[in-house]
């Protein structure tokens, strides 16, 4: 999966909120809320589960399905907080 | 003694050493059988090789086998399982509306394929189709409400898509299952600060900084949940020193430098 979308997305609201800060003052840096509400800095979508053998996701051998239905977010193959540079 | 030997030699019965057959020898002379035997076979083959190629990460040689593995229309589970693993490498090799073909294919074929639910809502996010990834992660919480990765993956959708309500009630759920995952309670926080309920947000937000200290985004949106309150001096820190946590980050790193000098003091 493409990373360079998210990434210029990002760069791109960089730019808009400094353009923004420079016409507005920073009384309006509060705007940069709507950063977060356009969902650029949520938190990133999972990475695909593996790969699976030809005897299929039944049983307990299939890494994948247990992860996909696992509780805890390590099981779940969740992804960790940053520090690790945005998507 | 040479006589003796050579006594037991001659009455012990003399047989060749007998190994079992991988696969048993096909016993069958019709021909669709035997057609059908070879075909499992392949099957089986292009499996193991698809598999090693993704173990090496020769994508394009996977894809090429398990493409050719769902022409050869295999029994379940190889059927679903085949366009899966095949979706898996057309992801990786930025095929994406093709990987979402696949695992949609997988789906169709097994109804409750859950592996394959999760990897289409990821390539649903990456190509920015919220709509289908809101769909499939409605049905994949249906079949799994305990999973972690459905109600992670659904919070994430509703919140690029502007459902801020779906968004909170997800991430509390997966607080109710792990509440030390920093990054439930980082989606959280965004959920609350959508719904203008700064000091949740702002609990949420430092909640997730005590379990992940060097959470940079988190502490970004601390600066934001700060700001919107009018603590602007606490504010001015929380962006530097999301400023210094993201130096690996180029992105992050400048925009909480913008918003630092930006607020005077």
């Amino acid at each position: 999966m493409s990373r360079i979308p998210f990434r210029r997305t990002l760069l791109a609201v960089g730019f808009a909120v400094g353009a923004s800060l420079a016409a507005y003052g920073a009384t309006q840096a509060a705007s940069v809320a709507d950063l977060l509400a356009q969902g650029a800095l949520a938190p990133q979508a999972p990475a695909l589960l593996g790969p699976i053998t030809s005897a299929g996701r039944v049983g307990w051998e299939c890494k994948p399905e247990r992860a996909a239905a696992a509780k805890g977010s390590h099981e779940a193959e969740l992804p960790p907080p940053d520090p690790s540079p945005l998507p | 003694m040479a006589v003796a030997l050579a006594a037991i030699a001659a009455s012990a019965p003399a047989g060749a050493q007998v190994y079992a057959p991988g696969t048993p020898a096909p016993r069958t002379t019709s021909v669709p059988a035997m057609r059908a035997l070879a075909t499992a076979r392949e099957v089986e083959e292009r499996f193991r090789i698809g598999l090693q190629d993704q173990a090496t990460g020769k994508w394009s040689a996977s894809a090429l086998e398990f493409a050719r593995i769902v022409q050869l229309h295999p029994p379940e589970p190889k059927g679903s399982t085949a366009f899966y693993d095949l979706g898996i490498a057309y992801a990786h090799l930025d095929r994406n509306a093709e990987a979402a073909t696949a695992f949609r294919s997988a789906i169709q074929i097994d109804r409750e394929f859950l592996a394959a639910m999760a990897n289409l809502i990821s390539v649903d996010i990456a190509t920015g189709n919220l709509q289908d990834a809101r769909s499939v992660a409605d049905r994949y919480i249906a079949l799994a409400p305990d999973s972690a990765r459905a109600v992670y993956s659904r919070g994430i959708v509703a919140l690029q898509a502007g459902d801020a309500s779906t968004a909170r009630s997800d991430f509390g759920k997966l607080l109710s299952l792990d509440p030390a995952y920093a990054v439930a309670h980082y989606g959280l926080a965004l959920a609350e600060e959508r719904l203008m309920q700064y000091p949740e947000a702002e609990r949420e937000l430092r909640t997730a900084l005590t379990l992940a200290p060097n959470y940079a985004r988190a502490e970004f949106a601390l600066g934001v949940v700060l700001l919107a309150q009018a603590r602007r001096g606490q504010a001015r820190e929380a962006f530097a020193r999301a400023c210094q946590l993201s130096t690996g980050d180029p992105a992050l790193s400048n925009l909480a430098a913008s918003m630092r000098d930006s607020i005077t003091r």
